[in-house]
């Protein structure tokens, strides 16, 4: 394989690629995503392969396995180009009539076409799915065109020309400034101001400098990072490189948790493939600049998501936070100045150089701008992977590109930012995605996990499901986290199991307000967020728990009590058999009695009463 | 050669060594600030919480630590805000609640103007302050105990559990426990546990005699008094 040398090897490469790429006519695109892979698609991949070699295919049709298109709800994905036919729901039996029918003879297979669920039509195109049609993809849209495991078609798609522009003809300055023109900010939580970190760390004394890629993502729900580091590592590679030229530093990290299998393996072998081409190594593209990259195995402790504490178990030490009176941009990696990013902000940079910072800024709202990926889940129609330009509003998000409420349920309220956000009601849903304006809702943009609540969601449980979370993933080391998270837990079940005080209600909002100043990192400065939120926007449910001992959405086991509807029971006994505790008497064809002493409230006999006579008081 | 900085404290113009932090600097020039995991000598990890001060940064006060921040030249720090007042006295009553049978920490939180606990009672053994853990590693670098698990579930413990020949037998992690301090009036059953308030009523006598006020290894601060090692 030959190396790399200059920016001119680079380009004819491009172009050669780019000649051998102009001979396939058709393309299968079949998605290898985890969302997919968890549908199964490998079997497809597997089948589909079978397919074009016993009907003589595999020659006139390429093959391509790429990273998460998003949808992950329809999968698995498969995409047939140049029609761009968008098939969804693929299983291995289809295999034969994909290859025989659409490759074939051009044919439209109608039942692995997408069904709109508003309209309830068949859609052809990816394009014409309002899914797709309300976004804003600018670096999702990358992941279809790549095979992980090949830089080539990185490169054939204009790859790494970000890199040869910065480091032949840039001056680091001149990028740095570029950065904090396009108004990127951290897109892992924070939405500190990208270019002024890059600043910091350029003008930081010392010679020895690194740089960081954060991929240990582990909000609940939220998979951004996972999607972009396993679809198109290169991207991320390319941004890191771009930011060790600007502030110069000669050594990467990339720390990836280990629960992302997937995303280590791509982002080990992207590594691998860069040095190969020597765009990793010494004197990169001709130039003097010289840099490598290691990918590091995080242990599954969520609090080193957290600069610090990250930077610790980087160093073989416990992954604890550390104070942060002194920015690592000057002092972090043992001691060096290192620049922390994280996987979503490092991918936007090669495109803010290639395009320039106003092509970036000119998406988005005053304080925030580009685009942002969100992962949406919930209790919508469509969930899955959704990029977004910064300011669309939530109910766009929510209803638009998801398509509103599942099974006709009204939607209640949205917890945007993973366990550090706050849940924002149905009324606030006219606000725009932006870092201030969700901030100063109670609430903030986070990582980008969106979790839509419907009405049957109790959001004093919701509260406890999220400090339950940061209880179990809380260091441990500094009091108001440790101990504050535990007594908020203690009086919020306290309150779910109906013992709650009027009281309580004050102590709980001051002891939120304690942990939220007094603690040591992000993580304790945050974790009150989900309890003041739902206490800013949800305080009569809280109320009505304390003062009316019920649940209004039915939640809270030891307030809500099952009940069989005379006029709608039947008595035809399913529930008798389906109830494990042996709590429900009745003779056949007659009325069925729950009893509440034996009652567990499990749900089973709502689930199995096609009658929907057991209902909840 | 020593390199001094002035910064102030609580409006006091205080001329401190560089490299040295903002509560040893306010401890040796007799400003009290209540602390609770801050041995001289040992590196500070800021576990405590309770030596919280505002740092003045271009009129916006960041609340940290005063244990880990060093001295700057120009630093304008305020250690006994109402702002200040309020959160050590939450952050004293959650460490009383968990662990109301030691008198040290009685001490702390009667100090901290804590009167009554609005939390139900915990006897632990223990309240993380790692105190003994940073002695037994950065004093006698016997490493003999050490934290292990998160959360809720973090305690000291010896390594893998098991390995009891790394202890040197010194005993220091015993004598400077906040929890091996002779209880006032004696240990507290389990359910009877109170705040005597015995503390308090001393407290405003001795409250202008600094070196009366001394209840403790671990009072001393507060009253400005230092004696150093």
């Amino acid at each position: 394989m030959p190396k790399l040398a200059t920016k001119e090897d680079l380009q004819a490469m491009e172009r050669q690629l780019i000649l051998d790429r102009k001979k396939v006519i058709k393309t299968v695109i079949i998605c290898g995503g985890t969302g997919c892979k968890a549908s199964r698609s490998q079997s497809v991949i597997d089948a589909i392969n079978n397919e074009l070699l016993t009907q003589e295919m595999e020659s006139a049709v390429q093959l391509r396995v790429t990273g998460c298109h998003g949808f992950c709800e329809q999968g698995p994905i498969v995409v047939i180009e140049p029609d761009n036919t968008f098939y969804c729901h693929v299983t291995p039996e289809d295999a034969h009539d994909i290859v025989a029918g659409t490759l074939k003879n051009g044919e439209i297979i109608e039942r692995l076409l997408y069904t709109d669920p508003v309209s309830g039509r068949k859609i052809r195109t990816e394009l014409e799915i309002p899914f797709y049609q309300a976004q804003d993809r600018q670096l999702l849209s990358h992941n279809r065109e790549i095979n992980p495991y090949s830089i080539e078609d990185y490169i054939a798609n204009g790859g790494f020309s970000a890199l040869s522009k910065a480091v032949d003809g840039l001056t680091p300055e001149e990028i740095i400034h570029e950065v904090k023109v396009s108004g990127l900010r951290g897109r892992g939580g924070g939405g500190f101001p990208t270019g002024r970190k890059w600043t910091q760390c350029h003008q930081a004394p010392g010679d020895e400098k690194y740089v960081i890629c954060n991929a240990d993502e582990g909000d609940p729900g939220a998979y951004m990072d996972r999607c972009v580091l396993e679809g198109n590592p290169y991207l991320v590679l390319e941004g890191m490189m771009i930011g060790a030229y600007a502030v110069g530093a000669q050594k990467g990290y990339i720390y990836v948790r280990n629960e992302y299998p997937l995303a280590v393996k791509h982002s080990r072998l992207a590594v691998q493939q860069a040095r190969k081409y020597g765009l990793l190594g010494e004197g990169i593209l001709g130039s003097s600049f010289s840099f490598d990259v290691d990918v590091a195995r995080g242990g599954g402790a969520f609090v080193c998501g957290e600069s610090t504490a990250l930077m610790a178990s980087l160093e073989g030490k416990v992954g604890e936070p550390h104070p942060k009176d002194v920015h690592t941009a000057v002092n972090g990696l043992w001691n060096k100045p290192t620049l922390l990013n994280n996987v979503e902000t490092w991918a936007n940079i090669p495109p803010i150089i290639l395009k320039g910072a106003k092509w970036f800024s000119s998406k988005g709202t005053k304080g925030s701008k580009g685009t942002k990926i969100i992962a949406l889940t919930g209790r919508i129609k469509n969930t899955g992977l959704v990029e977004i330009a910064m300011g669309t509003t939530i109910r766009d998000i929510v209803f638009d590109i998801g398509g509103g409420a599942m099974d006709g349920k009204a939607i209640k309220a949205v917890q945007t930012g993973g366990p550090s956000g706050g849940c924002l009601p149905v009324e606030e849903f006219d606000l725009p995605i932006d870092f201030d304006v969700l901030h100063e809702a109670g609430s903030m943009v986070g990582s980008g996990g969106m979790v839509v609540m419907d009405e049957s969601s109790c959001m004093v449980d919701v509260a406890n499901y999220f400090l339950t979370f940061l209880q179990d993933e809380s260091c441990g080391l500094c009091v108001p986290c440790r101990l504050g998270i535990d007594r908020m837990l203690e009086i919020i079940t306290d309150i779910t199991e109906g013992c709650g005080t009027p009281a309580q209600i004050d102590l709980l909002e001051e002891l939120a307000d304690t942990v939220t100043q007094a603690s040591l990192c992000g993580l304790g400065k945050t974790a009150a967020n989900p309890v003041l939120s739902t206490l800013r926007y949800f305080r009569e449910e809280y109320e009505a728990h304390i003062n009316d001992k019920k649940c209004p959405a039915g939640v809270c086991k030891a307030l809500i009590e099952y009940y069989i509807d005379p006029e709608k029971c039947t008595g035809c006994g399913v529930c008798k058999s389906a109830c494990i505790h042996g709590a429900i008497s009745g003779e056949k064809k007659e009325l069925h009695i729950i009893d509440p002493a034996l009652c567990q409230k499990c749900g089973i006999c709502i689930n199995e009463c096609k009658f929907e006579a057991i209902q909840v008081k | 050669m020593l390199h001094y900085v002035t910064i102030n404290i609580d409006g006091a113009i205080i001329r401190a060594p560089k490299g040295t932090s903002v509560l040893d600097t306010a401890i040796e020039y007799g400003i009290c600030i209540p602390h609770l995991c801050h041995v001289p000598g040992l590196s500070d990890i800021g576990a405590c919480r309770l030596c919280i001060v505002e740092n003045v940064v271009n009129g916006h006060s960041q609340i940290t630590t005063s244990c880990t921040l060093k001295v700057q030249e120009g630093m304008v720090i305020r250690s006994n805000t109402e702002r200040i007042r309020r959160l050590r006295h939450n952050i004293a009553e959650l460490l009383v609640a968990e662990a109301p049978n030691s008198r040290a920490i009685q001490d702390i939180a009667v100090r901290c103007g804590v009167k009554k606990v609005r939390y139900p009672f915990r006897n632990n053994n223990c309240v993380l302050c790692g105190r003994c853990v940073r002695a037994c590693s950065e004093i006698w670098h016997a490493n003999a105990i050490g934290f292990i698990g998160r959360g809720k579930e973090r305690h000291v413990e010896r390594p893998l559990n098991l390995r009891e020949e790394f202890c040197k037998g010194c005993d220091y992690c015993i004598q400077i426990c906040p929890m091996t301090i002779t209880p006032c009036d004696g240990p507290m059953k389990t359910g009877e546990e109170y705040l005597c308030g015995k503390c308090e009523s001393q407290l405003i006598v001795t409250e202008n005699i600094p070196e009366k006020c001394v209840w403790c290894e671990l009072g001393k601060s507060f009253c400005g008094r230092y004696s150093g090692g």
